[in-house]
């Protein structure tokens, strides 16, 4: 067999392979087919991990059945009314509206101060601006540790710092008091949350035409005038956007609450994903736990289409 | 300094004696303390995780406190490593991070691709129906996995908890997918069609390649969401030797004696990779999240 021939078997059974590799993909190109492996898996998955959840809720929230036995047994309604008669429940919705607002206050006012400082060019701008980013990417739990350890009643730094400069006098247990708990579980979350407002907050001041500024100038306005008669009208519509889904994240948070009071002291921040918890896994009543989820989620979707109403965010796009 | 306001008193205020350069220098100023500020707000936390999980156990409690430890040392790192599950939960988190990140990518960069390409019936629904799915927390979403998961068998599995996360992480990559798609000019894969590709070659050899940015955005997301998440394994997973870190720490936190040199420790290295991801890949993560609509 000489050089030649080897090179043509070879080069042979290359183009025989090429071949059915092109009539796989052929098959593949079937408008139908496209359809099937595109679209269709990534359909199936997000029916069958978000919406076949919410169905569930909806069905067992019909159902008393608890932790320990997989039993059920239909209630009908009478979830609903037990939680709608629980004053621990309005009291959650009230310590979620309470934690949503003030987190949604501090985030704005936090958040669109930085962007509006960090719109400016400076020295070190872009330092500034990788710094500004670290909180978000913290793990929430792993905030709430750190905020533990800060905040902590005896050995915590901020208690002795402030002692030391003599704001105050004894160790404050901030996430142990009842007067505390509350503002300090808002500060902390705030934290991690602020550079949102400031992400988004900043797309938008870019996209302001320098001429508008400049034009105004030359009109003798005055800063103040200039934030407020074109700055924060171009503002308005992200403002929207953000306090309603910060809101909605807030009012529907769990993770940084549970890990820095679970929920306490007495139900001083028992909002109402934590009251929810402890209905499912505290009290293990799972139907009732799935009736409060269900009623949270027709928030949810007040929220929801609020938000489609206003706006049409199939052109606006948010990141948590 | 005529033409310049004038107070009740007659007096010209302070500002307005200044000159223009001194004003500037003065905002500058301010700017510069205002950043100072911030700046420590951000940092101050992250510099004690540090400087506690570095010093020594009878450093913890001293008063006067110190700011810097007096000495370094690794002894928590070390007490962490053979003391607790550490090294396990830290397995865990990366089987179940692998496997959303996995998932994630693949689904989202193939169902972006068909969305905006394909014609496909109720696009405008689907879209509101996913953005509406990217509103959903993970605890309205944890109770029911719960008693879905029990019903299929999946409870207490590192299959359902990656499940779990990849319904919070798959919305938005999705959604940022499918924007992406739309910046990828499908004239390339048309003149790659003309030439005798088939569609399927023109997506695999044209269209995929230009979408790398998206997907590492896509994975980099996905990867956060399962890292960080609490809620989830905290509902779904029961056995602690498949905990995965976020969950296992927290139950450092929640003994009778709280070692804090070693919680701060093991939050120090759950959150170095997250670092050193962002550092790496910080220029493919600005163009993938542009072209989601956000940077």
């Amino acid at each position: 067999m000489s050089l030649t021939d080897l090179d043509d078997k070879t080069s042979h059974s290359i183009s025989r392979l090429q071949s059915a590799t092109d009539s796989i993909f052929e098959f593949l190109s079937r408008k139908w087919v496209m359809i099937s492996i595109t679209v269709v898996p990534v359909m199936a998955l997000f029916v069958f991990v978000n919406l076949v959840p919410i169905g569930w809720t909806i069905y067992a929230s019909l159902h008393s059945t608890s932790i320990y036995s997989p039993e059920w047994t239909w209630t009908g309604l009478s979830n609903y009314g037990e939680i709608l008669g629980d004053p621990a429940f309005w009291g959650s919705l009230w310590d979620s509206l309470l934690f949503a607002g003030g987190s949604v206050v501090v985030q704005l006012l936090a958040g669109l101060s930085l962007a509006l400082v960090v719109n400016r060019s400076f020295r070190g701008e872009s330092l500034v601006r990788a710094i500004a980013m670290l909180p978000y990417l913290i793990p929430t739990a792993i905030l709430g540790f750190i905020g533990l350890w800060i905040g902590n009643s005896q050995y915590g730094i901020i208690s002795t710092l402030l002692m030391r400069i003599g704001v105050i006098e004894q160790a404050i247990p901030w996430y142990g008091s009842i007067d505390w708990a509350m503002p300090a579980v808002i500060l902390t979350s705030s934290w991690k949350f602020t550079i949102f407002v400031t992400i988004m907050v900043l797309a938008r001041l870019q996209s302001i035409p320098e001429g508008y500024y400049e034009a105004a100038t030359v009109s003798g306005a005055n800063a103040y005038q200039k934030f407020r008669d074109i700055t924060l009208p171009n503002l308005k519509g992200v403002i929207f956007i953000v306090v309603l889904l910060r809101g909605i994240w807030m009012f529907n948070k769990f993770d940084i609450i549970w890990v820095l009071t679970g929920g306490g002291p007495k139900d001083a921040t028992t909002t109402a994903p934590i009251y929810a918890y402890n209905v499912a896994f505290n009290s293990t009543a799972l139907g009732k736990a799935a009736a409060t989820s269900a009623l949270l989620f027709v928030m949810l979707i007040l929220g929801a289409v609020l938000y489609f109403r206003v706006l049409s965010p199939e052109q606006e796009v948010r990141v948590e | 300094m005529s033409g310049e306001e004038v107070d009740y008193r007659g007096n010209v205020p302070l500002w307005k004696q200044l000159s223009f350069d001194q004003r500037r220098q003065v905002k500058r100023a301010a700017l510069y303390v205002a950043l100072t500020l911030g700046l420590l707000i951000v940092l101050f936390p992250l510099f004690w995780m540090f400087s506690t999980a570095l010093r020594p156990q009878g450093q913890m409690f001293t008063t006067p406190v110190s700011l810097f430890p007096r000495e370094l040392t690794l002894e928590h790192f070390w007490a962490l490593l053979d003391q607790s599950l550490f090294v396990t939960f830290y397995i865990n988190s990366v089987i179940v991070a692998l496997g959303v990140v996995l998932l994630t990518t693949l689904t989202a960069t193939l169902g972006g691709y068909g969305l905006t390409r394909l014609d496909i019936p109720f696009k405008r629904t689907f879209a509101r129906t996913i953005l509406f799915g990217y509103m959903f927390p993970p605890i309205l979403l944890a109770i029911p996995m719960f008693l879905l998961w029990r019903e299929i068998g999946v409870m207490d599995t590192y299959i359902g908890l990656i499940l779990a996360e990849t319904a919070i992480s798959l919305p938005f990559s999705l959604w940022l997918m499918w924007k992406f798609f739309q910046t990828v000019p499908y004239s390339l894969e048309e003149s790659a069609i003309t030439a005798g590709a088939s569609r399927f070659r023109a997506f695999y050899d044209v269209a995929l390649p230009m979408s790398k940015p998206g997907m590492i955005a896509v994975a980099v997301f996905s990867y956060a969401v399962s890292w960080n998440a609490y809620t989830m394994p905290k509902v779904l997973m029961v056995t602690e030797t498949k905990w995965p870190l976020t969950i296992g720490i927290h139950s450092l936190t929640q003994q009778q004696t709280v070692y804090w040199g070693q919680v701060m420790a093991a939050s120090a290295l759950v959150i170095l990779p997250a670092f050193v991801f962002v550092y790496f890949l910080q220029k493919y993560l600005l163009r993938g999240f542009r072209a989601g609509g956000i940077g």
